[in-house]
This record gives structure tokens, C-alpha cells and sequence, in this order.
């Protein structure tokens, strides 16, 4: 199968979850190359600083919107149809699956905090839960996309 | 690999035998991505009902002349 017959019978919202892990796991690498930084430099976990925090979401929210307009232009019709059953399925349940990926390393975070009491790094922590929460959503997308619902 | 659901279909057949139907006239004639239609073809995703039956209005066939279903053996 050549790679033009393998993208086309990809469809847009699938496309859209490629691209996103891809927007969301540049944007992590950002953020925490920057905090990683910063703490090695300080020899303690940096706090948290906003303006990195705010940086990350612009990055993020300027990619996507960049990646979404590109992958609609070049859907053409496809990018205004509403998500169809299977589509909501798998939206739903890739959802659902990525609370976990949440739940469990805040819970991790949070006995980290109860046994080292480092605010900052439960700050960072959570925010990496976050991070993980949403890169997951997309991966477990493409996962029920490739396997079957 | 997910487990293939015990829904079976000649969907392919029926395209085939209704003037090679293309995957994308089918998926709008029900109202799903093409995706879809390639999805339940190959046994990756059972329709819901509602669409089960318009797949077997398109055809002009009873449900169950499109859709077949194999129980899990008994053990």
C-alpha cells in the first residue's frame, strides 16, 4: 500500500489525533526542558513560574491552531462533517481511559508531596498529570482508531 | 488485536453486486465517514442498529439477508 493510499483512507479526526500528540509532546518537551533548567541551575526544583506556564499554553493553543487548519484545508468536506457513531465511541471511551492516566500520577504526586512536603515539584507533578492526561486522550484515540472499536 | 465482535456482513458483496457502490456513496447514503464503512467491512466496528438497517434499506434487503451473527461456542 503506498503511503498517499494509506493517508487517505485515514480519516480526518485521526489525522487530527496524530497531530496533536505530536503539538502536545513538543509542547511538554518545552516546558520541562525549561524547568529542568532552571532547577539544575538553582540545585533545587524550580517553583512554579507562570510565565513558563503561559508560554506552554500559547505554544500549544498557536500549534494547534496551525495544525487544525492545515489537516481542514487539505480534508476538504470531510472537516465539517460532525463526528459520526464510531467516531463518538471512540472519542468517549479514549476520554474515559485518560482519566487514569490523570488519576493515578496525581495520586502519585500527592504522596510525594505528604513524604518530601516540595510544593514545587507537586506543582510540576500535577501539571505533568495534566500533560500526560491529554497526550494519552490522543494516543488511546489512534489506538481504538488502528485496533477497532 | 481486538477481538473480532460476532457480527457478520456481506457488505463488500452487496457493494460489488450493486454496481461496484464505492465505500465513500455508501458512507453518505447512511451518514458515516468512509472510514466507518471500511471499519465495518473488515469486522473492526458493528454499526448500531439504526445504522445496520439503513445499510439494509440501501440495499433494499432485510437486515439479517446483510448482517449475521456467530454466537460464541458454548463451554
Amino acid at each position: 500500500m503506498s503511503l498517499q493510499m494509506g493517508l487517505k483512507d485515514i480519516s480526518f479526526r485521526e489525522k487530527t489525533a496524530w497531530a496533536m500528540v505530536i503539538v502536545l509532546i513538543a509542547g511538554g518537551f518545552f516546558y520541562f526542558d525549561k524547568v529542568v533548567s532552571l532547577s539544575r541551575a538553582t540545585g533545587e526544583t524550580a517553583p512554579p513560574i507562570i510565565g513558563f506556564v503561559i508560554a506552554y499554553v500559547i505554544l500549544i493553543v498557536i500549534a494547534s491552531v496551525i495544525v487544525m487548519t492545515v489537516l481542514s484545508v487539505a480534508a476538504g468536506k470531510e472537516a465539517d462533517q460532525p463526528a459520526d457513531e464510531r467516531e463518538k465511541i471512540i472519542s468517549d471511551k479514549a476520554g474515559n481511559w485518560s482519566s487514569y492516566v490523570l488519576t493515578v500520577p496525581a495520586l502519585g504526586a500527592l504522596w510525594h508531596y505528604s513524604v518530601s512536603m516540595d510544593g514545587n515539584m507537586l506543582f510540576h507533578l500535577i501539571f505533568l498529570s495534566l500533560m500526560l492526561s491529554q497526550i494519552f486522550e490522543y494516543v488511546f484515540q489512534i489506538f481504538l482508531y488502528r485496533r477497532g472499536v | 488485536m481486538a477481538k473480532a465482535p460476532p457480527i457478520t456482513n456481506r457488505i463488500r458483496e452487496l457493494r460489488e453486486s450493486h454496481g461496484a457502490m464505492s465505500q465513500a456513496a455508501l458512507a453518505e447514503a447512511i451518514g458515516v465517514t468512509r472510514q466507518t464503512v471500511i471499519a465495518i467491512e473488515l469486522g473492526k466496528y458493528s454499526p448500531s442498529l439504526e445504522s445496520a438497517f439503513r445499510i439494509a434499506r440501501v440495499f433494499d434487503l432485510g437486515i439479517e439477508d446483510v448482517f449475521g451473527w456467530q454466537p460464541p461456542p458454548l463451554s
